[in-house]
């Protein structure tokens, strides 16, 4: 017998996941992805770490969602998008997609994961951070080095030299 | 006669509202009354004095105060009473709207002006109320070209997100709607939808006036979450735990800001952008872009909005408290009461006075929700402040004080943190 909030939540999930992609409208297609996003981090908080859940939502719903309807609304759509409807493509797509998730529902149910049950108390995230600081080390401080050569190389690409005007004092 | 109603004749009126009292009675007989049954079953009544409080004998308490005045008492312990009253929802809004009546009558005499005078006999008291009335009244106008759901759903989201926000601020020990462990990360989580609900209602008005200051808004606040989360990482590295009560509690000695005092200031402005108060008041700049994202608003829809950014305002100034100055810690008012009067009650003479259910609350309670909000008070005050003597800055002034000088100092900040506890003051083996 499934879970009435994780049944909730799958079908929040994969309905706005769907809207996301089938809805005209670009703004309520982020919407949309919101939702998908924030169903996951419902996942997260019905598999006992609030900490990732919270991540979750700052994160993808509070940052890249609305990084995503910047672009939409500063862009016009008319330029983004050149509208292709092909519904034999559309078919294709559905059967791939249909197939993949057999394939790979197939290969995780027959793993044996299902017949796993575990008491094991939920891992606190001072735990988590303990491990980083010192088994991990190395790890934490390649994520450190990329995200900061991610964030330099941002900032030279958006670069442009200042526009003289005698206006600005600062 | 009136030209409103001319055919208006007493005895319809009469007639109508007979009709009317009928139709009450009917559906609150055939549908009201099973409702409630229906929904006691999933009540918890409280057991008093071994008996289980009965709904049905509704009638009998109130002649009984020694039943009525435990299930008072019950009552204040039930989440209901949380979300909508006392920590939640109910307490905040009564802040919000002091603090619209203090803010007009504190900005009048900083600019000596009045301010709101005539509305009640005492210094326009009643202005609130009247404010309140009119909004209410007012017809809510939704533009033509407006995406109609969106634009209805934005005021409602906005003051959800402020309601959400003020259940995770614990007011006493023990007493905060929700106590995650994650209080601090889950109070960001909230902040995080404040810009999307802003810019989504700045796109549905389909005008220009909020669409520019919506995304004036979407800049000022995503730039200005950073330093502000980086601003309480020092808090956080010093007391170790994500858990606002337990933050607070933490400082009973001292309050981080003597130690911090670079990040409570970085706090402090940054909660001034995010409330979007002058100097910072660039999305709704009504002097340039008429009232920029809440243009289009009107009636108790603009009503809902003010509500939610006070309400705002009020869990931001309650942040900080938590976070820098201490929370509810402070000396008390009274002493705790004595545990004979608990046990026996008051005895005068040959009279001995006991009521079950007396104390309603401890002294500890009371002085800790008076410190509490005193320096909730004192925050707020100061959060108002700027908008009597500063004017308005420009964009790239904002971006610049946001992405340089803000993020730099809360970055000292940590390192300031960092050094205290690797200096052993603070921490295991330190002070305090």
């Amino acid at each position: 017998m499934a879970d009435p909030t994780f049944v909730a939540l799958s079908v929040l999930t994969i309905a706005s996941a769907i809207a996301a992609l089938e809805l005209r409208s670009l703004i309520y297609g982020a919407i949309a992805l919101m939702g998908t996003l924030g169903g996951i981090a419902g996942f997260f908080l019905l598999l006992d770490s609030p900490f990732v859940a919270m991540f979750q939502i700052a994160v993808y719903v509070g940052s890249i969602a609305v990084l995503i309807l910047f672009t939409v609304m500063l862009v016009r759509r008319e330029l983004i998008f050149q509208k292709v409807e092909d519904t034999r493509r559309k078919w294709a797509g559905i059967g791939l997609m249909l197939a993949a998730m057999a394939s790979l529902g197939a290969v995780v149910i027959s793993s044996g994961i299902d017949a796993i049950t575990t008491a094991e108390p939920a891992v606190d995230f001072r735990d988590i951070g303990a491990d980083f600081l010192t088994t991990y080390w190395p790890a934490l401080i390649m994520m450190g080095l990329v995200l900061a050569g991610a964030v330099i190389g941002a900032m030279m690409l958006a670069r442009r030299e200042d526009i003289e005007n005698d206006q600005r004092t600062s | 006669m009136s030209t409103i109603a001319p055919k208006f004749k007493f005895s319809e009126f009469v007639k109508s509202l007979i009709d009317n009292i009928f139709w009450i009675i009917v559906i609150a007989t055939l549908v009201g009354l099973p409702l409630i049954m229906i929904a006691l079953f999933y009540v918890d009544l409280p057991v008093i004095d071994g008996t289980l409080v009965t709904p049905f004998l509704a009638l009998t308490w109130l002649s009984h105060p020694e039943v009525a005045l435990p299930l008072v008492k019950s009552f204040m312990t039930s989440d209901m009473f949380r979300i909508m009253a006392f920590p939640g929802f109910g307490f905040a809004a009564l802040m919000a709207a002091g603090t619209i009546f203090i803010e007009r009558k504190m900005l009048a005499k900083m600019q000596l002006r009045v301010g709101p005078f005539y509305c009640g006999k005492i210094e326009g008291i009643l202005q609130l109320m009247g404010d309140g009335l009119k909004l209410i009244s007012k017809e809510i106008i939704i533009p033509a070209k407006a995406d109609k759901p969106l634009f209805i759903a934005a005021p409602l989201l906005f003051v959800g997100a402020a309601a959400a926000f003020v259940a995770l601020i614990p007011v006493a020990p023990g007493w905060v709607v929700a106590d995650v462990d994650v209080g601090l990360l889950a109070v960001f989580a909230v902040i995080g939808f404040f810009p999307i609900i802003t810019v989504l209602s700045a796109w549905s008005a389909n005008s220009k006036f909020p669409f520019i200051g919506g995304i004036r808004a979407l800049y000022q606040m995503v730039s200005f979450e950073i330093p502000l989360i980086l601003s309480c990482l020092g808090v956080v590295i010093l007391t170790g735990t994500l858990n606002l009560s337990e933050i607070a509690a933490s400082q009973s000695v001292v309050p981080w800001i003597v130690f911090m005092p670079i990040g409570a200031i970085v706090f402090f402005i940054c909660m001034l952008a995010e409330l979007e108060r002058i100097p910072f008041d660039l999305p709704e700049a009504e002097s340039e872009i008429v009232a920029g994202w809440l243009t289009e608003f009107s009636g108790m829809m603009y009503g809902l909005v003010q509500l939610g950014s006070y309400v705002k305002l009020y869990a931001f100034s309650a942040l900080f408290v938590l976070l820098f100055l201490g929370g509810w810690s402070g000396p008390e008012f009274w002493p705790p009461l004595e545990q004979e009067l608990l046990e026996d009650g008051q005895t005068i003479g040959p009279i001995s006075l006991q009521f079950p259910g007396l104390p309603l609350f401890s002294q500890e309670f009371f002085s800790a929700v008076i410190w509490f909000v005193l320096k909730t008070m004192g925050v707020m005050f100061f959060v108002l402040l700027p908008r009597g003597v500063f004017p308005r800055i420009r964009i790239d002034m904002l971006l610049q004080i946001g992405w340089y000088k803000l993020i730099t100092l809360a970055f000292v900040n940590i390192f300031v943190a960092l050094g205290l506890v690797y200096a052993g003051v603070i921490g295991p083996g330190g002070m305090f």
